[in-house]
């Protein structure tokens, strides 16, 4: 096992705490994602999404006890605190609803928070739903905000994380080629999902690679786009999932980590917060070999070389080994640990939407419902979302079988 | 030395833009164009109340709703708040009301400026919640809530249309 765990961040006993109630997805929807929905309001967009979801949980708004929403920072949009009129679309009036942020990786722990709301018995069956409208303004320079006290020196997320890149390059000698892989990877993934926001049918290899050069060592193509898009989950427990018409996804295990931004010695390649919190969720689901036991997983991989950095992080590669694992085609479609069938956050970045879309995706091929890219056979996949400065991780594994069963 | 005692700054310009952009939608996005053509709409909910300003969504079964109800453009006051101090972009640049104006026809009022005497002023034109009013149009008009540039009383208190200027 490479991934060094702090003892001290994982629970020690039992799995799933006991008492606790199986949480199981019952319904998944989402917007074909595109770089401008102006034909639909901010509620409007969630609302689709949402009503998807009920559909195919055949389900009601009356069904529904509580909503969870999430979404990256309000500044993307422009619009402070949006929750504050999205009750009616959502069908939350008269019922609890909450909002959660925690930047890129708000759409898993969204899911997590409405989760852990079925898993108390807080309540019977929520509707969970994150979004962003990205055409509303400009994220990227939403993202170039000046830090007191730094040289103002980044444009956009891909500007924070290419060092992290070139650090991760540097220390495993990964050769130059290992990015252009996943690219061309999830793009060809995504022209199998027909809610993917790129659909490039005429990519090759050779123009990932001689795309412009916009953070080195980060490409053009091997950057996620700008997306307006929603994804919305139905969660409810065992009464609700024996009710669901379709097979329930189930969740064996789930949990969030953060850590600062910046601290003396924190590890931007590997961070510590990530490998706690893949750890827990094995812990909590009895897995001891995830790149054995875990059949597919959904990764926030927003630039194309955190595929390799995840996979290190995530326990599915010794550290330095994580390039090998794409070199050699192990996360392509037909290999044995494939990696973002859906075609990733690099085909759609609906940013607050990407880490819902991820746990969404996941719960779609262990239910068997993912359409033209599902895996066969899917019984146990990882769905993973990481945000602000690598520093929020939420992930779950979700399975076929109760796990209780 | 004198350099690094008096060191020369140098500077650049620098402008910033970060525009916003605003998808309205079906039922909003008809009523600022309502508003462009003086036309104030509001939309019927499922009880049959009608909402104006207009939502998407209904209040109360969380319908979509598309039944776009056009109004008169007069109302009454149903509570106020005085401002003696308007402060620069506000709609009017003198002593104002805060309105809350539900439309004839409506269920729902709509919050906007009310240029009306002061409520202690002794005048029946002064702003007072049951004050009778309609709207003023802006000349210019481009599908925003200013195409209403506020709400004025009616003249002789009764249901007759509005001024425009």
């Amino acid at each position: 096992m490479s991934a060094a765990v702090n003892p001290a961040a994982v629970p020690a006993g039992p799995h799933r705490a006991v008492g606790q109630e199986p949480v199981a997805v019952v319904g998944v929807g989402q917007t074909r994602h595109v770089s401008a929905r102006h034909d639909v309001s901010i509620a409007g967009l969630l609302r689709e999404a949402a009503v998807r979801a009920l559909e195919d949980a055949e389900l009601t708004w009356a069904d529904i006890d509580a909503v969870v929403i999430g979404k990256a920072p309000d500044f993307f949009e422009g619009v402070m605190m949006p929750e504050l009129y999205l009750a009616e679309a959502l069908g939350a009036v008269s019922k609890p609803m909450l909002r959660v942020h925690t930047a890129g990786s708000v759409g898993g722990s969204t899911a997590l928070v409405a989760a852990n709301l079925v898993a108390a018995r807080v309540h019977g069956t929520v509707l969970t739903v994150a979004f962003e409208k990205q055409s509303e303004s400009n994220a990227m320079w939403g993202l170039s905000l000046p830090v007191p006290f730094q040289a103002p020196l980044t444009a956009g997320a891909g500007g924070f994380f290419a060092p992290h890149v070139r650090a991760y390059m540097r220390r495993t000698g990964a050769p130059d080629h290992i990015g252009s892989l996943v690219a061309f990877k999830d793009r060809r993934n995504a022209l199998k999902n027909p809610y993917a926001h790129l659909h490039e049918h005429d990519l090759t290899l050779e123009k990932v690679r001689s795309a412009p050069m916009l953070w080195d060592p980060i490409r053009y193509s091997e950057t996620c786009p700008s997306s307006d898009g929603a994804c919305a989950m139905v969660l409810t427990g065992v009464r609700g999932a024996a009710r669901a018409p379709r097979p329930a996804a189930w969740m064996h295990g789930g949990a969030m980590r953060s850590e600062p931004t910046i601290f003396a010695g924190k590890d931007y390649v590997s961070p510590q917060a990530g490998r706690d919190c893949a750890a827990d969720v094995y812990h909590q689901a009895g897995v001891v070999d995830p790149r054995r036991q875990i059949d597919l997983a959904e990764i926030y991989v927003p630039f194309s070389w955190y595929e390799p950095m995840w996979l290190e992080n995530l326990g599915f590669a010794d550290q330095g080994e994580g390039w090998k694992l794409v070199e050699s085609g192990v996360t392509e479609m037909d290999g044995d640990l494939p990696v973002n069938p859906s075609g990733g956050v690099l085909s759609s970045n609906p940013i607050g939407a990407s880490g819902m879309i991820r746990f969404a995706e996941a719960a779609l091929q262990v239910r068997g419902e993912a359409g033209e890219h599902q895996i066969d056979g899917a019984r146990l996949a990882l769905g993973h979302a990481y945000g602000g400065g690598a520093q929020f991780f939420s992930m779950w594994l979700v399975g076929s079988e109760r796990p209780d069963s | 030395m004198s350099d690094v005692q008096n060191p020369a700054v140098l500077s650049a310009p620098l402008v910033v833009e970060f525009p916003f952009t605003r998808s309205t939608g079906p039922v909003v996005g008809a009523f600022l164009t309502g508003l462009r053509e003086r036309v104030v709409l509001g939309i019927r909910g499922s009880d049959g109340r009608v909402l104006c300003p207009p939502a998407e969504y209904d209040p109360v079964t969380a319908a979509e709703l598309d039944q776009l109800v056009a109004l008169p453009g007069t109302g009454t006051v149903t509570t106020w708040a005085w401002n003696e101090r308007p402060r620069p972009y506000q709609p009017l640049d003198r002593p104002f009301a805060w309105a809350l104006v539900r439309l004839d026809g409506a269920d729902t009022a709509l919050l906007h400026a009310l240029d009306a005497p002061p409520p202690d002023s002794g005048d029946p034109r002064a702003v007072r919640t049951g004050l009778r009013v309609a709207v003023r149009w802006a000349d210019r008009r481009t599908g925003a809530i200013t195409d209403i540039a506020c709400f004025e009383p009616l003249a002789d208190g009764s249901g007759s249309a509005g001024g425009e200027r």
